[in-house]
């Protein structure tokens, strides 16, 4: 008679001829972790794409004008700024209509802003899943970031339309946007990731985020244009990345200029920088965010 | 072949009231203030699984349990160790925890389903046969805010059921649906056990880890006292679990009870190793009693591990209960064959008055039945068997 633990072994080892090893470790703070990360990440890439889906479909459900609320947030603002600055006070445009030279900024501004408010309470919104279930982490706000970015693609039309209206004319240069908010994207998930680990230690990041945020929309050049920043401020202006990328965005879309490099390059610098030591500090912190939490 | 192995695992945990504070940023705190606690979860833990073994883990609360599944689902991670698994772990954890309840039956499946790492194409494929499974039928295009808590964990299990694990972890799952959503449960674990699949399984249902795991480890404040085969490590949990109870708990108000029990010994006569199964049984229950107790019923309760009554000896009849006179005495049960299976079960005992207890003792003792007649289940069924109306192979 065969022995049955042979016949166990052959049959596992037949229907799995590799099968993948894992070492879990005390965790460390350690570049290394990245490339794991990263490879399950990739894995777990369906989650991402499932997940940013539904948070859209969720964020519309039960609400009577559902997707035009994508659209009707920046049409908004755009309406209360074009009356404050130019009715009680004025900037200089170069010669753009206000409307359409505040909305370019704030397109770029808001999928920022909204990326950073939603993905820091993400994690914390979602005790269960931390404490119930296994996943990168990093998904919750990153999924949080997609979502903004439809909102992005969305309002995005409607800026198309405000530009035939008032007759702004499209260049080639417009193609430059696409490494624009390619970097953007990049710095918007570095402080996400960055804010989103710290908020699970200390509820203050969150409570301080929508202040914070407010005072970022003013030292970044959204209302007023880059002219009006006295020239010898510029240089440390423009060491917020959100302050280049924006100011290169309105440049290439509505005014068809070429951005400045030396500007691009500097905001790419600190993306580059700043994106993987953002995730090496999550990555090292999701170990213990479930007892954390 | 390995597929588990914990090495020197240790977990500690900080307990805070508030979480992690931010105090030590700026000093110690007031003085004279307690340090935060800390508590090690786990200590040194070592242990291995062979591949398409199925290990039970039991201990009281707080033993570690749910800390070692954590830790092997990717939860959490150990402060001190080693871990090493090979193939795909699943854990039936919490089996509907990733629901989101704005979202309707499918668009859960597809998204619980990325959560526990299965694909797109692969939950596309699954998804008829997971509706199929979970009985929701058509309501799985409704929000799941609007199921009821039994079909939101059946969906949750239908989800699990349908992945492919080399090592399955199962906490508790079984509680879960109604009789036949369980067995069917059982029915798909028993199925994943028989092609070989691994299986860590945490559970107070002592009766089930019995039931489905070749060994058992026992855990106890995050160290392991026992690992063998999962009856003998069940023995030695409840050994030490009623090892604080006893005949003394009634003893003080003595004046006010008029008639206790004393003690209960269990016998087997004609058997030199103990009590067996199917064999006699003999219950000697002491008494004492300060006056006359009119209309008077003895009662042995025995209880299985998992706390559900298994049987009862006792007085009681349809003609009425006993005179019991003023004195001590002893009441003898006499079992020709005990037909429970082996284990260890809890014996409680009672006096009833006119239907009224007048004692009770709770967990006092323990009936230790040995292997005797070969019995499968619950209990042993006494047959006597022939073969009958047999015929010749029919010709072709």
């Amino acid at each position: 008679m065969a022995h049955p633990t042979t016949w166990e072994t052959s049959t596992g080892l037949a229907r799995t001829p590799a099968r993948p090893v894992k070492v879990i470790h005390p965790p460390a703070f350690s570049i290394g972790t990245i490339s794991i990360g990263l490879r399950t990440l990739v894995q777990y890439s369906d989650l991402l794409y499932t997940l940013s889906l539904f948070r859209l479909s969720v964020r519309y459900k039960q609400s009577a004008l559902g997707w035009t609320w994508a659209a009707l947030q920046p049409l908004a603002l755009m309406g209360i700024y074009t009356i404050i600055f130019t009715r009680i006070t004025t900037v200089r445009t170069g010669g753009v209509p206000y409307p359409v030279f505040v909305f370019s900024a704030l397109l770029p501004w808001i999928f920022f802003s909204s990326t950073i408010s939603s993905a820091v309470n993400g994690l914390v919104l979602h005790p269960n899943l931390l404490t119930k279930m296994y996943f990168p982490r990093e998904i919750i706000p990153l999924s949080y970031m997609v979502a903004s970015l439809a909102d992005f693609c969305i309002a995005s039309t409607i800026l198309g339309g405000l530009m035939v209206y008032y007759q702004v004319p499209l260049t080639w240069h417009l193609l430059y946007a696409i490494p624009i908010v390619v970097i953007l994207v990049g710095f918007a998930a570095a402080i996400a990731l960055f804010f989103s680990a710290v908020q699970v230690r200390f509820r203050d990041v969150g409570l301080a985020m929508p202040f914070l945020l407010q005072v970022w929309m003013f030292t970044v050049p959204v209302v007023y244009s880059l002219q009006s920043v006295p020239q010898r401020f510029r240089s440390l202006y423009l060491l917020d990345p959100v302050a280049g990328l924006i100011e290169g965005f309105r440049l290439v879309v509505i005014h068809g200029a070429a951005p400045d490099f030396r500007t691009m390059a500097l905001s790419g610098a600190v993306t580059i920088v700043s994106l993987p030591l953002a995730y090496a500090f999550f990555k090292s912190s999701e170990s213990t965010m479930a007892d954390l939490i | 072949m390995i597929d588990l192995k914990f090495n020197q695992v240790s977990k500690k945990y900080n307990i805070r009231a508030n979480g992690d504070s931010p105090k030590r940023w700026y000093g110690r705190g007031f003085p004279g203030r307690k340090k935060p606690g800390q508590m090690w979860a786990l200590r040194n833990v070592s242990f291995q699984v062979n591949e398409g073994e199925a290990l039970g883990i039991v201990g009281h609360n707080g033993a570690g349990k749910t800390t070692i599944l954590k830790i092997l689902s990717g939860i959490t991670t150990p402060t001190a160790g080693e871990i090493t698994i090979r193939g795909r772990l699943v854990a039936l954890v919490e089996v509907s925890s990733g629901f989101h309840p704005e979202l309707t039956g499918v668009e859960n499946v597809y998204l619980h389903g990325a959560m526990l790492g299965m694909r797109r194409s692969e939950i596309r494929q699954k998804l008829d046969s997971i509706i199929e499974f979970s009985g929701v039928g058509r309501y799985i295009e409704v929000p799941v805010k609007r199921y009821s808590s039994g079909m939101f964990v059946r969906l949750g299990f239908a989800i699990a059921a349908h992945l492919d694990p080399d090592i399955l972890l199962l906490d508790e799952v079984l509680a879960v649906g109604d009789a036949a959503f369980q067995a069917k449960c059982l029915e798909r674990i028993a199925e994943l056990r028989k092609d070989g699949r691994t299986m860590v399984f945490i559970s107070h249902d002592l009766a089930a880890v019995y039931r489905l795991c070749d060994r058992a480890l026992l855990l106890s404040h995050g160290s392991i006292l026992s690992d063998g085969p999962p009856r003998q490590v069940i023995d030695e949990y409840q050994q030490m679990t009623f090892a604080d109870q006893g005949m003394s708990a009634n003893e003080e108000s003595d004046t006010a009870i008029p008639a206790r029990c004393t003690s209960i010994s269990f016998s087997a006569p004609e058997s030199p190793e103990g009590i067996r199964t199917g064999h006699p049984l003999v219950a000697r229950l002491a008494y004492k009693a300060s006056k006359n107790i009119p209309d008077a019923v003895f009662r042995v309760s025995i209880y299985w591990p998992s706390g559900y009554l298994c049987a009862q000896l006792t007085t009681e009849s349809l003609s009425g209960g006993l005179q019991l006179e003023h004195g001590t005495g002893i009441v003898e049960f006499q079992c020709p064959t005990l037909p429970v299976v082996p284990g260890l079960y809890r014996v409680d005992l009672a006096i009833e008055s006119k239907g009224l207890e007048i004692d009770v003792r709770q967990r006092c003792a323990t009936l230790r039945v040995e292997p005797g007649k070969i019995a499968y289940g619950d209990f042993l069924i006494e047959n006597t068997w022939k073969i009958t109306e047999t015929l010749p192979p029919p010709h072709l």
